[in-house]
């Protein structure tokens, strides 16, 4: 299987910042896989996706996406994937059509292609009935579901999601668990991040655990539980975790 | 162009939603350019234009009485009032009613002034005719007395007030006193039997020589001077337009807070797009701005009963002024936007920034009564060329020749603003 996502040896400090974020990173993502990108907090997840989308340039290293150049080629990178940010990237003073109408047509789309794709989405997403709200007066669940349609409505090939449940009620994050595996179906990469890990243990078929802005270990969660339970009492992802990362409090 | 067109569509979805920026952008200058239009519309008129209540006591009741009161009563700058209640004014009243404070000023003639004047000017009349041989001769005494038409003022009023007073009064006696004399020369020729085109000859001897005030403009037939309209519509138009400022700048950094610019920069090639369409956008706006302002100077000013704003001969070239004048507003307030981080540091320097170039740029104070100095500063400011477009139209009769420098200048200030955001803003996704 070839491979979605490549980055190797990716080097970036901070400006004003007196340790790097990401320090020699090297991973893949499978095609047609959701893989999770697991760490603690400030491990270097957000600037890892921030590097693959062009909003933050790398001091070193190469990501590959599809076989483009991100450092390069950022204008195709940029329409082969869809990013849901970590912060709810919308407009609050518009309501939800108006939003993905905005951002429909500045990607390009048709009008009605737009509002065939977004009656679509909405629906799936259990937000049919609030199309017409501003998104401003949306529930964090809500907020956090428009935020996933928006990044979707180019239908790219890669969705790339920066901690989707974040503050999510448990309705709200199965609804959100069962759009992405059928999206996974539909033939589509996802790579996506969290702090849930028992919600990562269930959904990905491959995880990549990094730390301090390096690769610790990477592999489908059972793998790596059997691999862990060599060495300490492990049951699940969580212990494989906290094996890795240690117990102390980051940030 | 249909990103563009969509930024445009988006914009305005956001700014109508905005009651306190569409208040900012509308309400804010109108209120601003109605009060301070009437406040300064007396200061702005000098005593020329001013009509003044003018108490008139007739102890004479003859010829040079009435003459110089029809003229006083003919001429724009005076109301004559010399009764009272039905009944004439006496001397006494007059200045009870000065002392009083509610006049400013008042004029006795005194009684035997017509006589005197009469007198005076048959003797003159007859010595012409002795020594020209006419013949005729009037009827004159050789004891002269004065008669003098006497003024009050009220204690309190000007020095200037007062000379500009006198002299206009005592041109409309002179006036009179000359007319009875053309008068009495005339009589004396029809006595000698001169035929009636020669006495039209006489009375006309006053038409068409004296002073008359012509204002300079490119071409005859319209007069402006700067009044409290011609001054107040566009400089507070101009500041309101500025004050555009607070809304880009507002809606940019919220957008970059709340995480939807940096939607805008995952889509691909939309980032220049949507910059231009934002400032196109509100270009337009603060266009529209310019002209809604103008509207009430055109029609709700007249209804308070101030004169109605006059755009001068080549009001087309408003069109590129205004234009030009939005752009370097809109730029300031994108660059606003694009250099501060937080609306805590951008609102406040938008605001104080734009009160600063105003009062700066002469639009509290005209220029002309700033010191050497400020002028000289004046020259930095973006608002100061922009007033001084707008005046040059509305008040100078120019044409696109004389403001193309104003709109050059307004649109490299803009361009450069512009240039420096977008690198900013480059510079802040990739540098961080
Ligand atoms: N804009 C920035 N400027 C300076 N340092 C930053 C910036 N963004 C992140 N960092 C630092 O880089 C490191 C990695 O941060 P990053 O946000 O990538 O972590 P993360 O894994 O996404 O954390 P979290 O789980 O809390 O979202 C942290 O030490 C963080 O403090
Ligand atoms: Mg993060």
């Amino acid at each position: 299987m070839s491979s979605a996502i490549e980055i190797s040896g990716l080097y970036k400090k901070y400006k004003g910042a007196w340790s790097a974020a990401l320090d020699g990173l090297s991973l893949t993502a499978e095609k047609g896989r959701i893989t999770g990108l697991l760490g603690p907090n400030g491990a270097g997840k957000t600037t890892c996706i921030n590097i693959i989308c062009g909003l933050v340039r790398a001091d070193r290293g190469s990501v590959q996406i599809f076989g483009h150049d991100a450092g390069t080629q950022i204008q195709t990178v940029r329409s082969l994937i869809g990013v849901v940010p970590q912060q709810i990237a919308l407009f609050e003073n518009m309501t939800a059509l108006e939003n993905f109408r905005y951002i429909g047509s500045l990607y390009g789309i048709a009008q009605v292609t737009i509002k065939e794709r977004s009656k679509n989405l909405l629906e799936r997403l259990g937000l049919a009935q609030h199309a017409d709200k501003r998104v401003g007066r949306y529930s964090g669940g809500m907020k956090r579901r428009a935020n996933i349609i928006a990044s979707l409505l180019h239908q790219p090939d890669l969705i790339i999601l920066d901690e989707p449940t974040a503050g999510v009620d448990v309705q709200s994050r199965a609804m959100i668990h069962e759009f992405l595996k059928e999206y996974q179906q539909a033939g589509k990469t996802i790579l996506y991040t969290s702090h849930h890990l028992d919600e990562a243990e269930e959904l990905c078929e491959n995880v990549v655990i990094i730390d301090e802005g390096r690769h610790i270990i990477s592999g489908s969660p059972k793998d790596l539980i059997i691999q862990t339970r060599k060495q300490t009492d492990c049951r699940k992802l969580e212990d494989v975790f906290l094996h890795y990362t240690g117990h102390s409090v980051r940030d | 162009m249909k990103k563009i067109t969509a930024t445009l569509i988006k914009e305005w979805i956001l700014l109508r939603r905005d009651v306190a920026g569409l208040l900012l952008l509308f309400l804010m200058p109108a209120i601003l350019i109605i009060v301070m239009a009437m406040v300064q519309d007396a200061p702005f008129r000098d005593y020329q234009e001013i009509r003044f209540d003018l108490l008139l006591v007739d102890e004479d009741g003859g010829s040079l009485a009435r003459e110089i009161k029809s003229g006083l009563k003919a001429s724009k700058n005076f109301h004559v009032i010399d009764s009272l209640e039905g009944s004439a004014l006496s001397s006494g009243q007059l200045q009870k009613l000065l002392r009083e404070g509610d006049y400013h000023v008042g004029i006795v003639i005194p009684n035997g002034a017509t006589a005197e004047v009469v007198n005076s000017a048959n003797i003159i009349a007859n010595n012409i005719s002795r020594k020209l041989g006419l013949g005729g001769t009037m009827p004159s005494r050789s004891t002269r007395d004065n008669r003098y038409v006497r003024m009050y003022f009220d204690p309190v009023s000007k020095p200037t007030f007062r000379t500009s007073i006198s002299f206009a009064l005592d041109r409309f006696v002179t006036y009179s006193c000359s007319n009875l004399l053309v008068q009495r020369i005339s009589q004396l020729s029809k006595l000698a039997g001169d035929s009636a085109e020669m006495n039209d000859d006489f009375r006309k001897v006053f038409a068409g020589i004296g002073i008359k005030e012509e204002v300079l403009n490119d071409t005859q037939g319209d007069k402006t001077y700067i009044n409290s309209v011609q001054h107040n519509v566009p400089s507070w138009a101009i500041f309101g337009m500025f004050f555009i400022v607070i809304p880009i700048a507002g809606h940019m950094i919220r957008e970059r807070e709340d995480g939807s610019a940096v939607r805008i920069e995952l889509i691909p090639h939309a980032l220049r797009l949507v910059a231009l369409g934002r400032i196109l956008f509100y270009t337009l706006m603060c266009t529209l701005q310019f002209w809604v302002m103008a509207g009430i100077g055109l029609w709700i000013l007249p209804l308070l009963g101030l004169p109605a704003l006059y755009l001068g001969l080549h009001a087309w070239v408003l069109l590129p002024v205004s234009f030009a004048i939005a752009f370097a507003a809109t730029s300031f307030g994108y660059f606003t936007g694009a250099v501060f981080r937080t609306t805590n540091q951008a609102m406040p320097f938008g605001a104080i920034s734009i009160v600063i170039l105003s009062a700066m740029g002469g639009l509290w104070v005209p220029v002309e009564l700033l010191p050497p100095v400020m002028q000289r500063v004046a020259m930095i400011s973006p608002l100061h060329w922009s007033l001084e477009a707008v005046h040059h139209v509305i008040l100078r009769n120019g044409g696109i020749g004389s403001v193309a420098g104003h709109i050059l200048f307004l649109m490299a200030f803009g361009t450069i603003l512009w240039g420096i955001s977008i690198y900013k803003n480059v510079s802040r996704a990739r540098g961080i």
